[in-house]
C-alpha cells in the first residue's frame, strides 16, 4: 500500500516535512517500499493514516534514495518507523530496549494508533520519551 | 487546515544543504557496531571534525567523553545472555510439534484475546477447544521429562556460575554479619525521612473555655474560705503577693542589721544615692525611714569626721519632710567636718537665699575651705545682682588668683572693654591658660592680638592651637586687606591651591610661614603633636572659615610620621574621609599633594578631577586635566574626560583641541578616535564625523569597532549604501566582530522590501564566526519568526541554548516565542479564546510555560525568567510566583519591576513606588525600570516623581533594558531625545492584575 501514502525524495524534503508540521506529529516510515517487511508495515501505516490524520502525517522515505539519515538513524533494519513533533525526535519505550524506533512490523493498526497517540499526548506536554500502552519486550515471543 | 493533504516537498534542495543538519537534527548511538558504521559516514561529510583526525579503533563516540547509558548496556548484554540460554534449551527439544509452532508466533495467545476476541463470549466450543489444548500440552510435559529437567537444572547451575545473583555476591557480607556486636548495631546511624512531604497545614482548634476555665481553677489558691469566691472569674493570688513582699523585706532588713553591728559593710555613697532616690509612697515606707534615721545616726555619731554621713542624713531628713530637722542636722556637720565642702554646699542648698550666703560667707571665712572654688563660684551664683556677683568673684581672685575657671567666670560678667583688662591680668595670673590668651587675642586689635599671640607661645610652647590662631589671625587680616584691595573670585583663589602645590613654592605668606614653624617646632623637634591632630585642627579651621590655614597646616602636616610608601595610601583615605565628612577645602589640599607628589599617576588624577567636578567648578576641573593630561598623556581616561568636560560647558571648539592632542599622543588608540567621532556627531558636523571615522579606520586604531562605529553613524546619517560598503569591509577584514554581522543582518532586514534571505545568510555566517553572540542568536530566531517560520525559529533558540546552556536571554526569548506562536493560533481554536475571555484573564500557553519550568530549572537565579515567570502566571497564582522570585534574587531590577506592577494592579500605589525605587536603585542603567516607573507615575499623576525621573533620566541616559535598547537603537528613533524615548518605553508597561 505504499503508493497510496506520500514518499520524501531528498534529505531536504525531510527536513521540511519535520520542519513544516506545526502541531502534528511526523511519522516517517524508513525503509524499501519492496521490501516484505515494509510492505506489512505500509498496509498497517495506510490503514491508520487517515484515522490519525488529525494528530498525524505519515511520510515514506526509502532509505536508498535518501541515504542522509542512516548513519544519524541508525537505520540498519528492513523497516524503521520513527516520530517527530516540533522537529523533535520523540522516543517510545517499547519495552524493547530500542526506544528511539520502531523496527519490526506492526500488524495492528489499532496498536500502532494508541502508540502515535501517546506519542502526540505525550510530546505535547513536552516529553522527549513516551512509554507504549503495550510492553513489545522479546519475553512474549519465547 | 487539519485535512490538507499531505505535501511532499518537491522543491528543488537547495545547494550544500546538509539534510538534518539543517534543521539542526542530532543522531543517536545505541550500539558500538552501528557507532563505527556512523563514524565512517560522517567522515565523509565535509566538517570542522575532520581536522581531529579519525577515532582509534573501538571508540565509542561520546563514551570518551564520559557520556553514554552504560547500565543499559550490560542489561541488553545480560538479556542476551540469557536468551541465547533459552534458544539453546529449545534446540534440545528433539521433536518439535507443529502445533508449539503454530501457537508461537512471537505474539502470546493471551495478549491477542485481549485484543481481538475481548467482546466475545467464552462459550462451549471454546471451552472444549482449551481442554484439547490443555491435553495436549499435558502430554507435551509429560515426553522425556526427566532427561529435559536435567540438562535444565545443568544449564542453570553453569549459567547461575558465570552470573551470580546479588545475594550470592554478599553472601560473605551477609554471613559476617553475625560478628557485628551490640554496640555496632546501635551505632548504625538512622536514616533520616528524606522523602519529599507535603508539609500539612497545623489545625488549631480553640480550646473550649470551660477547659481553661477548670485549669485555672486548679491551679490559683482560693483565699477565702467559703464557696462564694468560685463564682469569680479571676482570683487574685494575695497570698503570693504577701510572701514576695516578706522576702524583699527580710533581704533589706538583713542588710541594715549587718551595718549596723558596726563594720561598714555598705559604702555610704552608694547608700547616699539610694537614700536620694528613695520617696515616700505609703505608710509601710515610714517605718523603712525610722530605720534609716537610726542608721544614719549611728553612723554620724560614730563617724563624726565623715562628711557623707551628714549630708545623707540631713538629705533623708529632707525627703522625710522635716526641713528644719536637716538644716539642724547639716548645720552639725558643719562644725563637724569643716574642711569639706560637700558639707558646705549642701548646707547652702538646704537653707534659703539670704541664709545661704552667710553660710558661705562663715565656709570661706571661719571654715578652712577658703581655696575652694567651688565655693566662692557658688556664692557668686546665688547672688541676684551682677555687681555683687562681681565683687564676689574680685573677692575670689584675690585669694585664688591661680584658677582659671573663676577668671573665665568673671571675665564673661565684664564688657568687652573691662574683659580685655581683667584678661590681661589674667594671662599673667594664670599664663598656662590657653583659652585665655586665645579671648585676649580675640578682643585685642590685630597689632596688640599678634604680642598677645608671641607672649602666650612663650609661655605655652607646647600648644598648636595658639600658632593655629595666630595663623588665622594672619589670614583674616590679609582676607580683609585684599577684599579692599580687590575682589578676588574663589576659583581662582582654588586653582591656586593646585599650582601652588605643583610649584612648590607658594606666595609665602604670614599665614604659610606660621604654620610651617608651628609644625616644626611642634612635631619635628618635639614630637608633640601628631599628624592627626592636625588634621583635626585643620578641618576645625575649615569649618570657622579659614581656608588657607586648613590648607597649610595640611601642607605641612601631612608628612609626619608617614612612611614613604605609605603615603599614598594614608592621604587618599584622608581625601576620601574628608570629602564624605564635607571639608572639601581639606580634601581639596589633600588631593593637590597627591597629585603634585606623584604626578605620573592618572587614577589619582582622575580621581581628584572627580572630585572637583562634583564639589569645584569647571574652570578648575579643566585647569587640573589640563595638568593631567602633561603628566600623563597616555591615560586615555583622562584625555576622554578632559574632552568630554569642555563638550559639557558648550565649548565644542575646545573639546576637539584637546582630542586632537590626544591623537597626537596616543596615536593608536580606539577610544579616542571614536570619542572624537562622536562628538562632531554630537555637534552635528556629520562630514568631519565621517572624515574622522575614515582616519580612524586608516590609523593604527584598526579595530572592529572602528568599523562598527563608522557604520552606525552612517546609518544615522541615513546612507544605506554607504553603511553596507563599510560593513562588509569590515567584515572582510575582522570577521570575528559579532556586531558587524548584526548590523549587516539588520540593514538587509531593514531593505523595501526586506531581504530576508540575505540577513539570514548574514546572521548564520556571523555565528559561524562567532557562535557565542547571543544578540546574533536572538535577531536569527526573531527573522525566521518575522518570516512566519515559527518552527525554524524554535530551532534556532534550541541550537543556541545548546550551544549556551545558561544564558537566559536566550531561555526568555524561547518563552516570549512560544507564547506569540499560541497567540498567533489561537484564533483558529475560537472555542478557547471565548472561554478564557469570558473567565477575563489571560492565560499562557502551556508550550510557553513548559519552556519556562525548563528555564528556571537550568537557571534558577536568573532575575529575567523570574520576572517573566511572574508575568506569566496567572492572575491569582502571581502573588505566590512573586514571594518563590524574590526569596531567590531579592537583588534583581527585573523582579523588583515585576512586584512593582504587581503592587500596581493592586492599586497598592506607596507600595508600588518604593519597589520601582528600588528597582532603579539596584541598577540605575537599565532603562526598562525607568520606563516602568514612568508609566506608573504618568497614570497615578504623581508630579514630584515624573520631575525626578525625567532630570535623572536626562543627566544619566539609561543603556541597558531589553525593551529600551529596542526603540533606543531603533532607526527611526534616532533623532528622538532620551525623554521621547522613555515616554514610548512606558507604554509597553503596566499593571499586572493579580486578582
Amino acid at each position: 500500500m505504499s503508493y497510496l501514502l506520500p514518499h520524501l525524495h531528498s534529505g531536504y524534503a525531510v527536513d521540511q516535512a519535520i520542519l513544516s508540521e506545526e502541531d502534528r506529529v511526523v511519522v516517517i516510515r524508513f525503509g524499501q517500499d519492496f521490501d516484505p517487511t515494509c510492505m506489512l508495515m505500509d498496509e498497517t501505516l495506510y490503514k491508520a493514516a487517515e484515522k490519525i490524520k488529525n494528530f498525524a502525517v505519515v511520510y515514506l522515505v526509502d532509505i536508498r534514495e535518501v541515504p542522509d539519515f542512516n548513519a544519524m538513524y541508525e537505520l540498519y533494519d528492513p523497516c524503521t518507523v520513527m516520530f517527530f513533533f516540533r522537529n523533535k525526535h520523540i522516543m517510545v519505550d517499547l519495552g524493547t530496549g530500542n526506544n528511539n524506533k520502531i523496527n519490526w512490523a506492526m500488524q495492528d493498526v489499532q496498536e500502532f494508533i494508541d502508540i502515535v497517540e501517546t506519542v502526540y499526548r505525550g510530546a505535547r506536554k513536552g516529553r522527549g520519551l513516551v512509554v507504549a500502552p503495550k510492553d513489545y519486550s522479546t519475553k512474549y515471543k519465547y | 487546515m487539519l485535512n490538507r493533504p499531505p505535501k511532499t516537498f518537491q522543491e528543488p534542495t537547495p545547494e550544500d544543504y546538509v539534510p538534518g543538519r539543517g534543521r539542526g537534527a542530532t543522531g543517536f548511538v545505541t550500539n558500538p557496531e552501528y557507532s563505527l558504521r556512523a563514524n565512517a559516514a560522517f567522515a565523509a561529510v565535509p566538517d570542522a571534525g575532520a581536522k581531529f583526525g579519525t577515532p582509534p579503533p573501538g571508540y565509542v563516540a561520546g563514551r570518551g567523553r564520559g557520556l553514554g547509558d552504560t547500565r543499559r548496556e550490560t542489561l541488553a548484554k545480560q538479556a542476551a545472555a540469557a536468551r541465547s540460554f533459552l534458544s539453546q534449551q529449545k534446540e534440545y527439544d528433539d521433536e518439535p510439534v507443529e502445533d508449539e509452532e503454530d501457537v508461537d508466533d512471537g505474539r502470546p495467545l493471551d495478549d491477542e484475546e485481549q485484543g481481538l476476541f475481548a467482546n466475545t463470549v467464552y462459550d462451549e466450543d471454546d471451552r472444549e477447544a482449551d481442554e484439547i489444548y490443555d491435553a495436549v500440552e499435558k502430554r507435551m510435559e509429560s515426553r522425556r521429562q526427566r532427561q529435559r529437567e536435567e540438562r535444565i537444572n545443568e544449564e542453570l547451575k553453569k549459567y547461575r556460575n558465570e552470573n551470580p545473583s546479588l545475594e550470592q555476591q554478599f553472601a560473605d557480607l551477609k554471613r559476617g554479619l553475625a560478628q557485628v556486636s551490640e554496640e555496632e548495631w546501635a551505632s548504625i546511624p538512622e536514616i533520616g525521612d528524606y522523602r519529599v512531604k507535603k508539609q500539612k497545614l497545623e489545625k488549631y482548634t480553640p480550646v473550649p473555655d470551660s477547659v481553661i476555665e477548670s485549669a485555672h481553677k486548679e491551679r490559683s489558691f482560693d483565699p477565702s474560705i467559703g464557696t462564694l469566691s468560685s463564682t469569680q472569674g479571676v482570683s487574685t493570688d494575695l497570698a503570693s503577693i504577701g510572701e514576695g513582699r516578706g522576702a524583699v523585706l527580710g533581704l533589706k532588713l538583713d542588710r541594715i542589721s549587718d551595718s549596723v553591728s558596726g563594720q561598714t559593710v555598705v559604702d555610704p555613697k552608694g547608700y547616699l544615692t539610694e537614700l536620694a532616690g528613695m520617696r515616700i509612697t505609703s505608710e509601710s515606707e515610714i517605718g523603712d525611714i525610722k530605720k534609716a534615721r537610726m542608721l544614719l545616726k549611728s553612723v554620724t555619731s560614730t563617724n563624726p569626721k565623715h562628711a557623707p554621713g551628714w549630708i545623707a542624713a540631713a538629705r533623708l531628713e529632707e525627703i522625710a519632710g522635716r526641713i528644719s530637722d536637716a538644716r539642724a542636722l547639716i548645720t552639725e556637720g558643719c562644725q563637724k567636718c569643716p574642711t569639706s565642702e560637700d558639707v558646705w554646699l549642701e548646707a547652702a542648698r538646704l537653707y534659703p537665699q539670704e541664709q545661704a550666703k552667710q553660710v558661705l560667707a562663715s565656709a570661706v571665712q571661719r571654715g578652712r575651705v577658703p581655696g575652694s572654688i567651688k565655693i566662692w563660684l557658688q556664692a557668686a551664683a546665688i547672688e541676684s545682682d551682677i555687681t555683687q556677683k562681681k565683687r564676689i568673684l574680685r573677692k575670689a581672685l584675690e585669694i585664688i588668683p591661680t584658677s582659671a575657671k573663676l577668671w573665665s567666670a568673671a571675665i564673661e560678667l565684664e564688657p568687652p572693654e573691662g574683659a580685655r583688662i581683667l584678661l590681661s591680668r589674667a594671662v599673667e595670673c594664670v599664663p598656662h591658660a590657653t583659652e585665655l590668651w586665645i579671648a585676649l587675642s580675640r578682643l585685642e586689635s590685630y597689632e596688640n592680638a599678634k604680642v598677645v599671640l608671641n607672649k602666650a607661645r612663650e609661655a605655652i610652647p607646647a600648644e598648636p592651637l595658639i600658632w593655629i590662631t595666630a595663623a588665622k589671625l594672619e589670614e583674616a587680616h590679609e582676607k580683609e586687606q585684599k577684599q579692599s584691595a580687590d575682589n578676588n573670585t574663589s576659583e581662582e583663589y582654588l586653582l591656586n591651591i593646585y599650582l601652588e602645590e605643583m610649584k612648590n613654592d607658594g606666595v609665602r605668606t604670614n599665614v604659610t610661614r606660621i604654620i610651617e614653624r608651628a609644625v616644626r617646632t611642634l612635631s619635628m623637634k618635639q614630637q608633640i603633636v601628631d599628624r592627626d591632630r592636625w588634621l583635626k585642627e585643620a578641618k576645625e579651621s575649615e569649618s570657622g572659615g579659614y581656608y588657607q590655614t586648613a590648607r597649610d597646616i595640611i601642607h605641612f602636616s601631612s608628612n609626619l610620621g608617614i612612611e614613604e610608601v605609605d603615603r599614598e595610601r594614608i592621604w587618599l583615605s584622608d581625601a576620601e574621609t574628608a570629602e564624605k565628612e564635607g571639608y572639601f577645602m581639606c580634601a581639596r589640599a589633600l588631593f593637590a599633594l597627591l597629585v603634585s607628589n606623584f604626578p605620573g599617576r592618572d587614577n589619582l588624577w582622575l580621581r581628584a578631577a572627580h572630585f572637583e567636578k562634583e564639589h569645584g567648578t569647571f574652570m578648575v576641573v579643566d585647569e587640573l586635566l589640563r595638568r593631567a593630561v602633561a603628566y600623563c598623556p597616555r591615560a586615555e581616561q583622562l584625555w576622554l574626560l578632559a574632552a568630554n568636560e569642555k563638550w559639557r560647558n558648550r565649548d565644542a571648539d575646545g573639546a576637539r583641541a584637546v582630542l586632537h592632542e590626544a591623537f597626537s599622543s596616543n596615536p593608536g588608540s580606539e577610544t579616542i578616535w571614536l570619542e572624537a567621532v562622536a562628538l562632531e556627531k554630537q555637534a552635528g558636523e556629520l562630514d568631519r564625523a565621517r572624515i574622522l571615522a575614515s582616519r580612524a579606520r586608516n590609523s593604527e586604531a584598526d579595530s572592529g569597532r572602528v568599523y562598527y562605529k563608522s557604520a552606525l553613524l552612517e546609518r544615522e546619517a541615513g546612507c544605506a549604501q554607504a553603511e553596507r560598503e563599510l560593513l562588509e569591509q569590515g567584515i572582510s577584514k575582522h570577521p570575528d566582530e559579532p556586531k558587524l554581522w548584526l548590523m549587516l543582518g539588520q540593514w538587509h532586514e531593514r531593505q523595501e522590501p526586506p531581504q530576508l534571505e540575505e540577513a539570514r545568510n548574514a546572521y548564520t555566517s556571523g555565528l559561524q564566526h562567532c557562535p557565542h553572540c547571543v544578540p546574533l542568536w536572538v535577531s536569527l530566531a526573531h527573522l525566521e519568526e518575522r518570516a512566519n517560520k515559527w518552527t525554524r525559529a524554535r530551532a534556532v533558540l534550541e541550537r543556541a541554548r545548546q550551544k549556551l546552556p545558561k544564558e537566559d536571554i536566550l531561555w526568555e526569548e524561547s518563552i516570549w516565542l512560544e507564547e506569540r506562536i499560541a497567540k498567533s493560533q489561537r484564533p483558529l481554536h475560537s472555542d478557547q479564546t471565548s472561554t478564557s475571555s469570558m473567565i477575563g484573564k489571560t492565560t499562557a500557553s502551556k508550550s510557553a510555560l513548559s519552556v519556562l519550568a525548563k528555564a528556571l530549572q537550568e537557571c534558577p537565579d536568573s532575575g529575567r525568567l523570574w520576572a517573566v515567570a511572574i508575568e506569566l502566571e496567572s492572575a491569582k497564582q502571581r502573588r505566590a510566583r512573586s514571594v518563590d522570585a524574590l526569596t531567590r534574587c531579592d537583588r534583581d531590577p527585573h523582579v523588583m519591576i515585576a512586584v512593582a506592577r504587581l503592587f500596581w494592579g493592586e492599586h497598592k500605589i506607596e507600595k508600588a513606588r518604593s519597589w520601582f525605587r528600588r528597582a532603579v536603585a539596584l541598577d540605575s542603567s537599565l532603562g526598562d525600570a525607568w520606563a516602568a516607573w514612568y508609566a506608573f507615575e504618568k497614570q497615578e499623576n504623581g508630579e514630584s516623581e515624573i520631575k525626578e525621573i525625567e532630570t535623572q533620566v536626562e543627566s544619566h541616559p539609561p543603556k541597558r533594558g531589553t525593551k529600551w535598547c529596542k526603540v533606543r537603537k531603533d532607526v527611526e528613533s534616532v533623532q528622538l531625545t532620551t525623554l521621547q524615548v522613555l515616554e514610548k518605553v512606558a507604554q509597553e508597561f503596566g499593571p499586572l492584575k493579580s486578582f
